[in-house]
């Protein structure tokens, strides 16, 4: 029995998830994700692209980022949700030549399991001035048009999305694969940072003279919201590192995030159900990304 | 569906050749015997095969395998350890009664022991010669440890202990016990215990067998009525108990325990397909299961690989491990008892039983999350 996979991420991975978390963190210093989740980026494209990140995923000869390094970046971004197409233009550089001729960001017009069967498609980041969608990843063919007209996505509010029907996507199995595994681990990450708003909400809330965080029914739940945000993480490690069965585990990598998720708009009481705490934000996130990994389970 | 396979530790030579030599030596040492008939050996038989086996782990050359070689271990790491663990259920070998020696007693001694314990006990029990129990839980200390009333009171050159443990795992077979014994009454909670080494056939020692809920009796309650035992068979200072005490518990949850139960879960789950694949009711739960079981698996390995840089990973990791093994067994028991196949009638309904225990043992799973809770994520007592 292979008890010892490599779980840790390449050089790679390690290397760029450092760089873009310290440039998350620094643009995002004492803010929420309320300040610009809706707002304008405390980051811009620009910072993004002069270093060269658009591109870490991109693969030459076989050689480059593995899915498991885009894994460990894609967590990283999980956690704070920059309204920026990042995750998107790092897959469609890598599967997509006619994306890498394009030196600004990229997308492209996704099946997801609540549009129907029809032409219509979701463009995570369509509202994003300056984008292309392309028409095919894995392959050489696909062209990059300029975003055509549809409706504001209402549900991931970070990502900006546009409802079309009048151009998708085409997806290789690869390419299908990698975008669910990334979507579960950007996920990932937006439930770790859940947690950690959770706890430290439960050290500061005060209530019966005391912090909630000592009670042991809070204690528990923000206990069990650990449990799914280890058993998320590791099964989105085993979903970049095999083939078989991915799409399946992306599903249940998900459905964990939304476990811890939902523990910790409990443990945040009536503030967690407003709009301003933020916490919405990194939810929204999730059950798009449900609903995006449940869409591309239809792709060949 | 995925199935276990063979495809040991790709990667790592130094960790392939000792998979091999484990495999191989696994193939001849396991008695036929036990791998074809346990289920008609007599209790007798069983046992005995059970204490051989502590012997032929020596022989072999894996006993001790993650344990320092200065102390007569193999000086390998927790990888070894795993795969060792998880080799040995594939191979159906025989859970010998040396565990809670190697596992608790050995890793104490090392750690807080007088160079007379350390050469008195470590060699017998890595051989397999010298079995333990533990002398932890009282019928009125069971999560709350630290309430234990076992009391040790000074008499000349050593002490007498009196008082009652129960869920002494193995203590029918046992030649010592560690036990956690007040010696202070008068002191404050958690600086009033001290913990001893004392022997099972010293007089005043008796046990009673404890039968449980499955029908399987593997555990006692232990009496100690004014037994004797020497100050050098005393760990640590007198108050030291506690720390010790909590030491060895961080002890138990390790890897090598999950590593055995995830061959187990996975060989009831891999019975559960066989016999309920093809029903639509029960396509859903079995999916979710081989999900989890997988994912435990690679969890397994996850902590593996982040032990080496320890830190705050590490740590979140290796504290959901045996919730997560435990929860998950409980469920596959379950669905596998309410599958109802009549030729698998007998295995589910013990399965069944059997699982209640693990969610109770080595910390209720209540007591785990109060240790997630309080000293992974830093929330208040």
């Amino acid at each position: 029995m292979n008890v010892l996979i490599d779980t840790k991420a390449g050089e790679i991975g390690e290397l760029a998830s450092e760089a873009i978390s310290d440039i998350i963190e620094r643009a995002t210093a004492g803010t929420s994700i309320t300040a610009y989740a809706e707002g304008e980026s405390p980051l811009s494209w620009n910072a993004l692209e002069e270093g060269g990140w658009d591109l870490v995923g991109i693969l030459d000869d076989g050689e480059g980022a593995q899915l498991r390094d885009i894994v460990a970046i894609a967590q990283v971004w999980g956690t704070r949700l920059i309204p920026l197409p990042y995750l998107e233009t790092v897959i469609a550089k890598r599967h997509s030549e006619i994306a890498r001729s394009w030196d600004g960001p990229v997308s492209f017009a996704l099946p997801t399991s609540t549009l129907g069967p029809g032409k219509q498609r979701y463009v995570p980041f369509g509202q994003f001035a300056g984008l292309r969608v392309v028409t095919a990843l894995g392959g050489d063919s696909g062209q990059l048009i300029e975003i055509p007209e549809g409706r504001p996505a209402g549900l991931d509010l970070c990502a900006r999305g546009l409802e079309v029907d009048v151009i998708l996507t085409d997806f290789s199995e690869t390419a299908a694969r990698e975008l669910a595994v990334v979507y579960a681990a950007s996920s990932v990450g937006a439930a770790r940072r859940m947690l950690e708003l959770g706890v430290t909400f439960a050290k500061e809330r005060q209530q019966f003279g005391r912090p909630i965080g000592s009670f042991q029914a809070v204690k528990h739940h923000l206990a069990d919201a650990l449990i799914a945000v280890e058993e998320a993480d590791t099964a989105v490690i085993r979903a970049s590192r095999t083939t078989e069965g991915v799409r399946q585990t992306t599903e249940f990598v998900v459905k964990r995030c939304i476990d811890a998720a939902e523990l910790v708009l409990q443990v945040h009481g009536a503030l967690g159900f407003t709009w301003e705490m933020g916490l919405h934000y990194y939810l929204r996130h999730m059950l798009t990304a449900q609903e995006i990994v449940g869409g591309l389970r239809n792709c060949p | 569906m995925t199935t276990v396979n063979n495809d040991v530790c790709a990667g790592d030579a130094d960790l392939s050749d000792f998979a091999l030599r484990a495999e191989e030596w696994l193939q001849t040492a396991v008695p036929v015997e036990w791998r074809e008939s346990r289920g008609a050996l007599s209790g007798e038989e069983s046992d005995a095969i059970r204490r051989e086996w502590d012997l032929q782990l020596w022989r072999g050359g894996f006993a001790g395998i993650a344990f320092p070689k200065d102390f007569g271990g193999q000086g390998l790491g927790l990888a070894e350890d795993v795969i060792f663990h998880v080799l040995a259920a594939k191979a159906q070998a025989p859970d010998g009664f040396s565990r809670v020696g190697k596992t608790l007693v050995a890793p104490m001694v090392v750690r807080s022991g007088t160079d007379w314990q350390k050469e008195r006990y470590l060699p017998p029990l890595l051989r397999g010669e010298e079995l333990w129990c533990q002398g932890f839980s009282e019928p009125d200390a069971g999560s709350d440890l630290a309430g234990v009333r076992t009391r040790a009171v000074r008499d000349g050159d050593g002490y007498r202990i009196t008082g009652r443990k129960t869920w002494t795992t193995f203590a029918q077979h046992a030649d010592r016990i560690f036990v956690l014994a007040v010696t202070d009454p008068d002191a404050p909670r958690y600086k009033n215990l001290s913990m001893f080494l004392v022997d099972m056939r010293a007089p005043g020692v008796s046990i009673n067998d404890i039968r449980q809920i499955s029908g399987a009796i593997h555990f006692a309650e232990t009496h100690f009525d004014g037994v004797f035992v020497a100050e050098r068979d005393r760990v640590g200072n007198e108050g030291d108990g506690w720390k010790i005490a909590m030491e060895l518990l961080g002890d138990e949850r390790g890897g090598s325990e999950a590593a055995a139960r995830y061959v187990e879960i996975r060989s009831d789950l891999d019975l559960l397909f066989r016999t309920c694949g093809d029903r639509p009711e029960l396509a859903n739960a079995l999916q979710e299961l081989d999900e989890r079981t997988e994912t435990l698996r690679w969890h397994l390995a996850k902590v593996i690989d982040l032990e080496g840089m320890g830190g705050e990973a590490f740590a979140r990791a290796v504290s959901v491990l045996k919730v997560l093994w435990s929860e998950l067994w409980q469920v596959v028991a379950r669905v596998g008892f309410e599958a109802h196949v009549p030729a698998d009638r007998e295995h589910w309904r013990y399965q069944f039983f059997e699982s209640k225990a693990v969610s109770i043992y080595s910390g209720t799973n209540e007591i785990q999350r109060n240790l997630i809770s309080e000293r992974v994520l830093g929330l208040p007592r």
